[in-house]
């Protein structure tokens, strides 16, 4: 179990003036600028739970991360991980986690990987027997066999991601804390790894903590997301529940049979909405109104397009969760800076 | 149990250093003459010092050859085994690289250390061994069981020294994110130590001897054996500030991991 209370961090930086003045005034006087990357952070993750940990650029997901981790020491807080402090006792909690940084290996760069993974097989006192099955296992799920002979530095960005990911699983943690583990991966690797990640879950009860920005890992693999924003969580919950409280904005898409047909047409006034309720896009032969499903009827816009022009087809979409947390960071939904 | 799996990772490590080292020849050979051309323009310039003087501060030329010869020792078995320590003073803390080293459950310093071997070093190894053995010879050192084992003791500590000394100032880097300057800068006082440190001025005795104590790592055990100085401060003096630097630079060690910030990506 995962209990974390209260937590922060705070970095501080100084601030460098510009030019040569600046910088001579800053061998004498230093201003420190703090920066609260975490904000009084709380949250339980039982053993088991796959949660999808996401927040916008720069919004302490990563530094959330490395304290849970045992790579940052706290500012303040408790963060305590199967009942191990990280930061205090690094080399018991490193026996249970297994992490994986997207933007940055954990191997020896000059190393073929197959050393690699036998050095971290004697770090992490795996016996030969656990080591073969585990290997096996992995180069099934991410085809390791094609590229284990080659030095790290010489693989490319999805097969070290690959890499690193089976690093992480040597030892078979309780815990897998996944940084990005998805960037830059192709549509084929990038399934073929949330498969793993599924399957490793289900395999071994692994408790999986995942950041990424790509929702639809999250959509795929998470039934729980924590929305963090400026180190501050907003939102914590399932998915299901965020969809049903936040999803009110439908999208029609129409295709118009004419390329003007859609001219002079001004649905916010014909039905009477201000564009937070609805909204109209116009590209082309194609009319893209979003609109709030409470407040509106999808047969009323449709009858006051086709009262305009002759239409040839129709999609209604519900919002994707792509959508709802793309209103959440940017403050729509009234999330966030309340909370 | 545990030590053999030190050795293990260690050895992994090192094999695969060397065989790099292979692909990389020409770079393994050229440092290796550059370390030996070093190593003779130092011997040349003693020599050309004692073609006008026949002695230094009663110390005469062979005496002064076994201190130089000392000096090289402990420094290239540091330079063996800890050379890592300047690739963290200004990079991999900096990098954030640090960050593995805290992720996986084995000594972190242990990690960095045996990820780098430095054949480098051999120069400065054999060089320390041939002047060694010749001006024993020519000195009459006596080749005791006693004098085997204070030598290997004395080189021990001495190396102990050099490496904790290193690791202080490397370890700054967890609050200054480069330490390499400073580092280069004490690093250097150990030009110091291949000469007797009674020829200098009081303000560098007393900085070579408490402060950066290079001092101690070749002219103090050094003077044990050419009868300068007795075995209790000479050797036991060596021991002792091996020990307290050890256990003082351990812990500015930890208390910088603690400091770690890794980095912003
Ligand atoms: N080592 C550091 N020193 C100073 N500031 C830092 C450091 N690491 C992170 N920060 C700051 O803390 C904040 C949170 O950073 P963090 O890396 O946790 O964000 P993130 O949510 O992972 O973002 P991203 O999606 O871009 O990876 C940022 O404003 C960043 O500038
Ligand atoms: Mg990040």
């Amino acid at each position: 179990m995962i209990q974390v209370e209260n937590l922060n961090k705070t970095f501080k930086t100084y601030k460098r003036g510009t030019g040569l003045a600046g910088a001579i005034k800053g061998i004498f006087k230093r201003e420190i600028i703090e920066k609260h990357a975490v904000k009084n952070m709380n949250f339980t993750i039982q053993d088991g739970e796959m949660v999808g940990y996401i927040g916008a650029n720069g919004a302490g997901k990563s530094t959330t991360i490395k304290m849970m981790s045992g790579i940052l020491v706290p500012t303040s807080g408790k963060c305590e991980i199967n009942g191990v402090i990280p930061y205090l006792n690094r080399k018991e909690n490193a026996k249970q986690i297994g992490v994986v940084f997207g933007q940055r290996t954990q191997l020896w760069w000059d190393l073929p990987l197959v050393e690699s993974f036998g050095i971290l097989k004697e770090i992490y006192e795996v016996s030969d027997k656990d080591y073969k099955v585990r290997y096996e296992f992995m180069n099934d799920l991410l085809g390791l066999k094609d590229f284990i002979s080659s030095p790290v530095r010489t693989l490319s960005l999805g097969q070290r991601m690959r890499a690193d990911l089976a690093a992480s699983l040597i030892h078979n943690p309780k815990i897998l804390y996944l940084d990005e583990p998805t960037i830059g991966l192709d549509i084929m690797v990038k399934a073929s790894m949330l498969k793993g990640i599924r399957d490793i879950n289900n395999e071994f009860k692994t408790t999986v903590i995942l950041t990424t920005h790509d929702l639809q890992d999250i959509e795929e693999l998470c039934k729980r997301i924590i929305i963090i924003d400026q180190g501050e969580k907003i939102y914590d919950g399932s998915i299901k529940e965020i969809k049903n409280t936040y999803g009110y904005m439908k999208n029609i898409s129409v295709d118009l049979a004419s390329l003007d047909g859609a001219g002079g047409l001004d649905l916010n006034t014909v039905l009477q909405k201000n564009t937070t309720d609805l909204q109209v896009e116009i590209c082309g032969a194609s009319l893209s109104v979003s609109y709030n499903k409470n407040k509106i009827q999808s047969g009323d816009i449709l009858s006051a397009i086709i009262k305009h022009t002759p239409i040839l087809d129709v999609t209604i979409k519900e919002t994707a969760i792509e959508e709802i947390v793309k209103n959440i960071y940017s403050g729509k939904t009234g999330l966030g800076k309340q909370l | 149990m545990k030590i053999q799996r030190f050795f293990k990772i260690y050895s992994i490590f090192t094999s695969q250093y060397l065989k790099r080292i292979m692909e990389y020849r020409f770079d393994f050979i050229t440092g290796l003459i550059g370390f030996f051309f070093i190593q003779i323009i130092g011997i040349l310039f003693i020599q050309v010092v004692f073609e006008q003087i026949p002695d230094i501060n009663g110390w005469s030329y062979y005496e002064i050859l076994f201190i130089y010869g000392f000096a090289q020792i402990p420094r290239g078995l540091d330079h063996l085994l800890t050379d890592n320590l300047w690739f963290l003073s200004f990079n991999i803390v900096v990098k954030g690289e640090f960050d593995r080293y805290l992720l996986r459950p084995i000594n972190p310093l242990f990690q960095l250390l045996s990820e780098v071997f430095q054949p480098d070093a051999f120069g400065e190894l054999i060089v320390g061994i041939v002047l060694l053995s010749i001006s024993i010879v020519k000195l009459n050192i006596s080749f005791s069981i006693l004098n085997i084992f204070l030598l290997i003791i004395s080189i021990i500590a001495g190396t102990v020294i050099y490496a904790s000394i290193k690791l202080i100032f490397a370890s700054l880097s967890f609050w200054f994110k480069d330490s390499r300057s400073v580092m280069h800068m004490v690093y250097s006082v150990s030009d110091f130590a291949k000469y007797p440190v009674t020829i200098y001025g009081k303000v560098v005795q007393f900085i070579i001897c408490y402060i950066i104590p290079f001092g101690f790592t070749a002219f103090f055990p050094a003077a044990y054996f050419v009868n300068k100085l007795p075995v209790l401060f000479a050797i036991g003096g060596t021991v002792m500030m091996s020990l307290i630097f050890a256990c003082l630079s351990y812990w500015i060690w930890l208390q910088g991991i603690n400091k770690y910030e890794s980095a912003g990506s």
